[in-house]
C-alpha cells in the first residue's frame, strides 16, 4: 500500500484536481475519491449512473476492480472519471 | 546663444554610438545579453524608432503627467469612493494592485537590458526612458493604494503580492522572468514592447479605463491612463528591432519570439483582466466585455501590424480566437471556489441578470460555466458553504503556471496536455502551452509549479491550510465572496415568486 498522487478529471467539471489515491485501490475506489472533490460541489450528482475510471481520452474504461497498481500509471497521471450506465 | 531644434540634433545624437578601444566589441556588447543574431552594428545604428523624443521634453511631459494624476488623487481622496464604491469593483482594484506594481520594475529591469546592451543607439535612447517610465509606473501604483491600507490589509498586497509564492504571483513571476528580465535585449524589445506591451497592456490599461470611468473611480481612471499614455510609447520600441530581423533573415526566429510572448502574455490576461471585465465590474459599467475587447486590440489592431510588416498570425491563432470565448470564465471560477488562495475578495458576478449578461455576450454560457454555477448557487441556497470551499488543489500547467481549465458541463472538454520529458510527467493546459515548453525545454523543465511544491514535499504540512501559509496569506488577507453571498438571495427571492 502507498499514496499515489493522480490528477482527476472528473465529466463535467471545470478544471482537473489532485487526488490522493492508494496503489490498492480499486477503480471504484478511485472514482469515489476524485468525486468526493467534484460531485455535490460543482457536478449535479446522478444517481442513476455509475461513475467509471479511464485513461485520459480513452474510450475504453478501466474493470472496476482492477487495482492502481495495475493500471501502469506515472506518478500525477492525469484520469477522466465519467458517468456511465454500468 | 540660441538652441538648436530638436530636429536639428536629434538624428545625429541617436545614432552616435561608442568605438570600443580597450574592450572588443563582443566584451561590451555580449551576444547573450545584447542579442544582436551576428547583424553587423551599423545595421543596428539604422534602427529608426518611429516615437522620438529629447531628454529635457521627456521630463516636462512626465512632470505635466504625474502632477495630473497626483492633484486628481488629491481632489478626490474626501470623497471616499472606495468606501461607496461596489465590492466587485474594490476587488478589481485589489486584484490590479497587487499584481500589476512589482511587474513593472521587472519592466524596468527589462528596459535596462535594452538601454545597455541593444546595439542600436535608437533602442538605447528610447529604452532609457521606458526604463524611467516603468519606475514611474511601479511608484505611482505602489502610492496609491497605500491610501487604502487603513480600510484593508488586502491593499498591501501591491508591495507583498509578487513577493510572495501566492499562486497567481508564481503564474505572473514565470511569465515577467521568460519574457521581460532574463532575455537578450532584442528579444526582449520584441517580446516585452511589441507582443506584451502592444497586444495586452492596452487591455489593462484601456480597457479598465473605460469601466473605471463608467464606475465613477476617477482616481484609478486617471491613474491608468496616465501610464498607459507611456505604454504607447515605448511599446514601439519593438516594432524597428523586428525590421532588422526580417531584413537580415531572422524572420523564423522574431516569429517564434513573437509566438511565445503573445501566447504566454494571453494566458496572465485571461486570469487577471477576464474576470475583471466579465465578473467584477458593475454589469451596467461594462463596456464592453473581454472577449469584445480582445477582438478589437488583438485581433483587429495587432493582427494588422503583425501582417503589416510581414510576419505570419502565430500558428496557433485559431486556438486563440476560439479561447476568447472559453479561457477566462474558467480562471473566474477557479479563483473563486479557490477564493482563500486569492489576496482580493472575488465576485461570483453570476445573479440572474448577469447570467443574463453572460450568455448574451457568450451564446452557450448557461449550459456550460453555467451548469457549475448552478451546483454552487444550489449549495449555498441551502447552507452547504463548505462544499462551495476546495479541499485540494487544482491541476495546474507547467507552462502558464494556471489551472487547466477549457469547457464544463455539457459540453465538457477538458484537455491535458501531458507530455514526459527526461522522467518527469509535465502537464500542460493547451497545445501551445505544450509547444512553447517543447522549443526550449532546457530553459523550461526545472520550473515547479504549486502542485508539484505540494507533491515534492515544498510545502508542510502537506495540507490546504500549509499551502496557503506557504502562500502568505495570513486570515484577514484570504478572498472571500466579495458580497458576503448578497448576490444568492436574488435566487432565493426568484424562487419564492416563482413557488
Amino acid at each position: 500500500m502507498a499514496a499515489f498522487p493522480i490528477h482527476s478529471n472528473f465529466q463535467g467539471d471545470f478544471v482537473p484536481q489532485l487526488v490522493e489515491v492508494d496503489t490498492e485501490d480499486s477503480m471504484d475506489a478511485v472514482a469515489e475519491k476524485c468525486a468526493y472533490h467534484s460531485v455535490g460541489r460543482r457536478v449535479a450528482p446522478q444517481p442513476d449512473k455509475v461513475m467509471r475510471v479511464r485513461n485520459h481520452e480513452s474510450k475504453e474504461v478501466y474493470p472496476r476492480e482492477m487495482k492502481v497498481c495495475d493500471a501502469n500509471w506515472r506518478l500525477t497521471e492525469t484520469i477522466d472519471v465519467i458517468f456511465a450506465d454500468e | 546663444m540660441a538652441k538648436l531644434g530638436r530636429n536639428a540634433w536629434y538624428d545625429l545624437t541617436r545614432a552616435t554610438n561608442w568605438t570600443p578601444k580597450y574592450v572588443s566589441e563582443d566584451e561590451l556588447f555580449p551576444e547573450e545579453m545584447s542579442g544582436a543574431r551576428g547583424i553587423p552594428a551599423a545595421t543596428w545604428e539604422t534602427y529608426d524608432e518611429p516615437y522620438k523624443t529629447s531628454y529635457p521634453e521627456y521630463v516636462e511631459i512626465q512632470r505635466e503627467k504625474d502632477a495630473g494624476t497626483y492633484s486628481i488623487k488629491a481632489a478626490l481622496e474626501r470623497s471616499a469612493f472606495v468606501d461607496k464604491a461596489d465590492p466587485g469593483w474594490v476587488s478589481t482594484m485589489q486584484a490590479h494592485y497587487g499584481a500589476i506594481p512589482l511587474g513593472e520594475y521587472l519592466a524596468s529591469i527589462g528596459e535596462a537590458r535594452m538601454a545597455r546592451f541593444s546595439k542600436a543607439p535608437g533602442n538605447r535612447n528610447m529604452a532609457t526612458f521606458g526604463m524611467m517610465d516603468e519606475n514611474r509606473h511601479a511608484q505611482l501604483q505602489l502610492f496609491f493604494p497605500h491610501a487604502n491600507i487603513q480600510r484593508s490589509v488586502k491593499w498591501d498586497w501591491a508591495h507583498k503580492g509578487l513577493r510572495t509564492n501566492e499562486w497567481a504571483a508564481v503564474a505572473a513571476r514565470s511569465l515577467f522572468d521568460d519574457i521581460v528580465t532574463s532575455r537578450d535585449a532584442i528579444s526582449t524589445a520584441i517580446m516585452l514592447t511589441f507582443a506584451f506591451e502592444t497586444g495586452f497592456t492596452n487591455m489593462q490599461f484601456l480597457g479598465l479605463a473605460a469601466d473605471a470611468a463608467e464606475t465613477g473611480d476617477h482616481t484609478f481612471a486617471s491613474l491608468i491612463s496616465s501610464i498607459q499614455t507611456d505604454e504607447s510609447r515605448h511599446s514601439q520600441q519593438g516594432g524597428p528591432a523586428l525590421e532588422i530581423l526580417i531584413a537580415n533573415g531572422k524572420k523564423a526566429e522574431a516569429q517564434q519570439l513573437i509566438d511565445v510572448a503573445i501566447w504566454r502574455s494571453w494566458k496572465l490576461f485571461a486570469v487577471l483582466t477576464g474576470p475583471l471585465m466579465d465578473y467584477y465590474t458593475p454589469v451596467e459599467a461594462r463596456k464592453l466585455s473581454f472577449k469584445e475587447f480582445m477582438q478589437e486590440w488583438i485581433v483587429a489592431q495587432f493582427e494588422r501590424q503583425l501582417l503589416d510588416m510581414g510576419l505570419a498570425k502565430p500558428w496557433y491563432w485559431d486556438i486563440l480566437m476560439r479561447d476568447l470565448e472559453i479561457t477566462h470564465h474558467g480562471m473566474q471560477m477557479g479563483i473563486w471556489y479557490w477564493r482563500p488562495t486569492v489576496w482580493w475578495n472575488p465576485a461570483a458576478g453570476v445573479t440572474p441578470d448577469e447570467r443574463d449578461w453572460l450568455e448574451e455576450k457568450y451564446p452557450g454560457w448557461n449550459k456550460r460555466w453555467g451548469r457549475v454555477w448552478d451546483v454552487i448557487t444550489d449549495n449555498l441556497l441551502n447552507d452547504r458553504e463548505a462544499l462551495t470551499l476546495p479541499e485540494t488543489l487544482p491541476t495546474i500547467c507547467n507552462m502558464c503556471n494556471l489551472p487547466i481549465t477549457h469547457i464544463p458541463g455539457d459540453d465538457w472538454d477538458i484537455k491535458d496536455w501531458q507530455y514526459e520529458y527526461e522522467g518527469r510527467l509535465y502537464h500542460f493546459g493547451s497545445e501551445p502551452d505544450l509547444w512553447c515548453f517543447k522549443i526550449d525545454p532546457e530553459r523550461y523543465k526545472g520550473h515547479l509549479s504549486i502542485v508539484d511544491r505540494f507533491i515534492g514535499g515544498l510545502i508542510q504540512p502537506a495540507t490546504l491550510e500549509g499551502a496557503l501559509q506557504y502562500m502568505g496569506l495570513g486570515p484577514e488577507e484570504m478572498g472571500r465572496d466579495a458580497h458576503l453571498y448578497a448576490w444568492v438571495e436574488k435566487f432565493r427571492r426568484a424562487k419564492a415568486a416563482a413557488a
